[in-house]
């Protein structure tokens, strides 16, 4: 790709510097009235980008092309589009929009990842503890990243619900919640849920944890089979109530809610996803089984290391993976793996994609997407639909993100060069049309967070007490590193 | 009640038989005072620059320019000394004996020691505990509130989840049943568990057991009123003191004080409130200003805790090694300066708030003189720490202001209770008098230097304060 090293080296010019700055000069002003807590915001102005390379990821590329993005939505795409009245321009020449990634399996912006206290916790949910102003949130933005599928983690069979949400760093819990997205739960197989409390990890000075049941994958099974034959129960207990009223029984008090069944019989009736942690192929095989006699589908294998083994039964379940580009060996359950699981399952008919689970990794996924082309020999849109489309069909938003379209939410991203590229950056990025990275806005903000903390820090209360030792603290560094700023 | 009566007639008459020698301990205490000379702000009408106060038998039988102390009262030489009604922490666990979960990390399968008898609920998830039942004060428990100007609390169980009932309490050392002003003032809910193992054991799993915990309650509430409309052919309930202690609640004639301090907990705990059309009040509320707009529109309370964050000095081996600091986060930083704004900021937007001390009782006057410094109106802070949180309580016709026929609960300032230079001399509690010791000196090896004094100290001290504030 002799293009994107070319655009990736060039210095921007004076021009380009120009057109920047008027940006920016706007975005502060958006800035500082969204940090208001007034829920009634305004829609942001409309944007045409002009002269990007367009990577569609589901309808090719397009070059020197136009994208308006106007309420919220890609309202065109084409060439030589008009501006409508107060819309901004970005110009794009030699830049690359592609769609936001969308990451299937994170625990970013989580107070709680794991309820390990009981083998079932289907009760517990994710959307009841993330915190919105998670600076890693803002680290994923720069990294292009704009959707996550935040999962409770993988200590028990049966984990919690789990929350998919668009990164608009920030605002409250309520607008970050991805509308529409399929509810979805977490199940665990394998060596975590084993390990959990299984008495075998002693610490010193610490009462010897009791075993939790199960510390076997066959105690795993029962403890699946076990719950859902209790959500079959509970269905047919309301079934039966539901029918009784239907009949004019008017004297019936209605069963009690069961907040852990309740879940499950959403499952069996179609209604929640499962995403299920599971590295052995044989144990993989064990739940897709269990699924069919209780008649429901396993929506993704999370990690999945050993798919590749079993591909065909994996595709002819409808079920999908979601895997590392290429990371294993950190457990004895992730030794048999292959940098080329994406690639064969994903021949072999199985929505395959790659994820982070991890918040470091989540603002580089175009390089994870990137080594697909390398082993697999995937083309670039097939790598590309790993961390876009290919997610939004797992996570039930693919009519609304995962590629460019019209019609679908503005959730773009502007990289300085093809993103598959180790040297490609992103520069802007949209969520519902408006901007919650920029990278000259970032420089904006971390001086003006310098400033900040030189203010704050010559203020009375941060001065230490019994001032002599702290007369010079005042002077604190001034070139903070803008990690630290954010946290 | 027998007894306090009994001592009250016994005191009368020591008064009476005991020489009029102020330097000289009676064997019973007096039971009627008079403040004289002092300057008088009531909280519940206008300042009296020179009155008197005249207290009987516990109660507030006199106030004015023109009152003589009767012939029969103890005199407080007042020259000098501002008269408060007796301060109240808004938020508090004075008195409650404390209930650390048993057992360790992961011990799941320990069988916790039951709280409340005959509950189907594990520790931290018993509604039905009453602080006004389960009150242990310890001797001199209420020392370190009466050094800060306190005479009275909110108190419920400090951890866990459903932490029962709230009562208010007079603060003095007097058997249990004297000191209860008020009972079932809220139920309390807390976010973590506090301890012990087995379920919940996250920030999840305390929200999914506070949902089916309510949502078990709405169940046993319709199973009780199909039963009572008729029990022939059902099978009666199983009492549940937990569900039961839960439906005032559901109710709405009962709020629940819902400790949050963060913005999102703040949202969170709102949010909860909602889905169950729960009256929520907000105790601790460090980032309540963050979110006022919605708590005006609620009319959500906050018990405002202004037990502000302070830079203290490094120690030992940290402060020799002090020459290249990591840098403070930036929200310490803004905190520091931020955080004393905040009951201001509450006031200016019209959220209704009264304030706690967050037990940090040691710097608690000078956190509050800090707040009138930084934008609270000096009237609007007194009243948040008298009147305003005894309206809440439903105690405002016994206490928060200095008027005949209240209990004699008084704070005795000596210059303005907001001045740098302020210090309690004295506090009425029921109409006994308690002295409050001169400054103790600041005790050591608390292992952070510049704190103003240890808890337990009588009082805070200038010194002490000057070497703090800058």
């Amino acid at each position: 790709m002799p293009a994107t090293i070319t655009s990736a080296l060039r210095r921007p010019t004076i021009e380009e510097q120009m057109k920047r700055t008027t940006l920016v000069a706007a975005l502060l002003v958006v800035a500082t009235a969204a940090s208001a807590q007034s829920p009634a915001r305004q829609a942001p102005p409309a944007t045409l980008i002009t002269h990007a390379t367009v990577l569609t990821v589901t309808k090719g590329t397009l070059t020197d092309t136009d994208v308006l993005l106007q309420n919220g939505k890609i309202a065109a795409i084409g060439k030589n589009l008009t501006a409508p009245a107060g819309a901004r321009t970005i110009d794009a020449s030699g830049e690359f929009l592609l769609p936001g990634i969308i990451d299937p399996h994170s625990h970013m912006m989580s107070d709680a990842t794991n309820e390990g206290s009981l083998s079932v916790t289907s009760m517990v949910r994710i959307a009841d503890v993330l915190n919105p102003t998670d600076d890693h949130i803002y680290d994923a933005l720069a990294g292009g990243t704009t959707t996550l599928n935040i999962l409770h983690g993988s200590a028990n069979t049966i984990g919690g619900q789990n929350a998919v949400v668009k990164l608009k760093w920030g605002r409250p819990v309520s607008e970050m919640l991805f509308p529409g997205a399929m509810p979805g739960i977490k199940f665990a197989l394998g060596e975590n849920v084993t390990r959990k409390n299984s008495g075998r990890f002693i610490v010193i000075g610490q009462p010897q944890p009791q075993p939790r049941y199960p510390t076997t994958r066959m105690g795993q099974e029962e403890v699946l089979r076990d719950a859902f034959t209790r959500a079959r129960d509970y269905q047919a207990e309301w079934n039966d109530y539901r029918a009784k009223v239907a009949k004019g029984d008017k004297n019936l008090v209605a069963p009690r809610r069961d907040l852990e069944l309740e879940p499950l019989v959403e499952i069996l009736e179609g209604k929640r996803w499962v995403h299920a942690h599971s590295y052995r192929a044989d144990e993989m095989l064990m739940l897709l089984d269990l699924a069919d006699e209780f008649g429901f589908k396993v929506r993704t294998l999370q990690h999945a290391l050993e798919a590749y083994k079993i591909a065909p039964e994996i595709a002819a379940h409808g079920t999908g993976i979601s895997t590392f580009a290429d990371m294993w060996g950190y457990k004895i359950e992730a030794y048999d793996a292959i940098p080329y699981n994406v690639a064969v399952t994903m021949r072999a008919g199985v929505l395959s994609t790659i994820n982070s689970d991890d918040d470091g990794r989540a603002r580089r996924l175009n390089i994870d997407a990137a080594k697909l082309v390398r082993y697999g020999g995937l083309t670039d849109d097939e790598a590309l639909a790993t961390v876009t489309i290919n997610g939004a069909k797992q996570l039930g938003i693919d009519a609304k993100v995962g590629s460019i379209e019209i019609g679908k939410d503005a959730d773009v991203v502007i990289w300085d060069a093809h993103p598959l590229s180790v040297y490609s950056r992103p520069v802007t990025t949209f969520i519902d049309g408006e901007i919650f990275f920029d990278r000259d806005q970032d420089a904006a903000m971390r001086k003006s967070l310098a400033e900040e903390r030189k203010t704050l820090e010559a203020a009375e209360p941060n001065k230490l007490p019994q001032s002599g030792r702290g007369a010079g603290r005042g002077a604190a560094p001034a070139e903070t590193p803008a990690e630290e700023d954010h946290r | 009640m027998h007894l306090s009566v009994r001592l009250s007639g016994v005191a009368a008459l020591a008064v009476l038989l005991a020489p009029p020698s102020s330097a000289q301990h009676p064997a019973v205490p007096p039971t009627t005072w008079a403040i004289t000379g002092a300057r008088i702000e009531p909280a519940s009408g206008p300042v009296i620059e020179k009155g008197t106060i005249v207290i009987r038998d516990g109660l507030i039988t006199a106030v004015g320019a023109d009152v003589r102390a009767p012939a029969d009262a103890r005199i407080v030489d007042g020259d000098g000394l501002t008269v408060y009604p007796g301060l109240i922490d808004a938020s508090t666990s004075l008195g409650m004996p404390s209930r650390g979960g048993g057992g360790g990390r992961g011990q799941a399968a320990t069988p916790q020691p039951s709280g409340a008898p005959n509950s189907n609920y594990g520790l931290g998830m018993q509604a039905e505990i009453r602080a006004a039942t389960e009150l242990e004060p310890a001797a001199d428990g209420f020392k370190a509130a009466h050094g800060a100007g306190f005479t009275a609390a909110l108190t419920a169980q400090g951890s866990g989840i459903f932490r029962g009932t709230s009562a208010v309490i007079t603060l003095r050392d007097a058997p249990v049943p004297a000191l209860v002003v008020r009972d079932g003032i809220a139920q309390h809910i807390g976010f973590s568990r506090g301890g012990g193992g087995g379920f919940p054991g996250s920030l999840m799993g305390v929200f999914a057991q506070l949902r089916q915990e309510l949502l078990d309650a709405q169940h046993y509430r319709d199973l009780k009123a199909a039963y009572a409309r008729n029990p022939r052919g059902m099978n009666r309930p199983d009492h549940d003191p937990t569900l039961e202690a839960l439906q005032p609640v559901l109710a709405g004639t009962m709020p629940v004080v819902m400790a949050a301090n963060s913005e999102r907990e703040i949202i969170r705990a709102l949010d909860l409130a909602k889905e169950f059309g729960l009256k929520p009040i907000i105790a601790g509320g460090r980032e309540a200003y963050k979110v006022t707009d919605r708590l005006r529109a609620e009319n959500v309370v906050v018990l405002l805790d202004i037990d502000f964050p302070r830079r203290t000095a490094p120690t030992g081996g940290r402060a020799a090694a002090n020459e290249d600091p990591v840098p403070e986060r930036m929200d310490v930083l803004r905190d520091r300066v931020e955080l004393p704004k905040s009951p201001g900021r509450l006031a200016g937007a019209g959220v209704r708030f009264a304030i706690a001390s967050g037990n940090d009782y040691t710097n608690f006057l000078g956190n509050a003189r800090h707040a009138v410094e930084a934008g609270l109106d000096p009237v609007r802070a007194l009243k948040a720490m008298t009147i305003d949180p005894a309206t809440l309580f439903g105690v405002s016709d016994r206490l928060g202001s200095i008027e005949v026929g209240k209990i004699a609960n008084l704070t005795l300032v000596k210059g303005g209770l907001f001045d740098e230079s302020a210090k309690i001399t004295q506090l009425f509690v029921d109409g006994n008098r308690i002295e409050i010791a001169a400054a103790a000196a600041p005790s050591a090896g608390t292992g952070e230097t510049p704190r103003r004094g240890a808890p337990g100290d009588d009082t805070r001290t200038e010194q002490a304060n000057a070497s703090h504030d800058h």
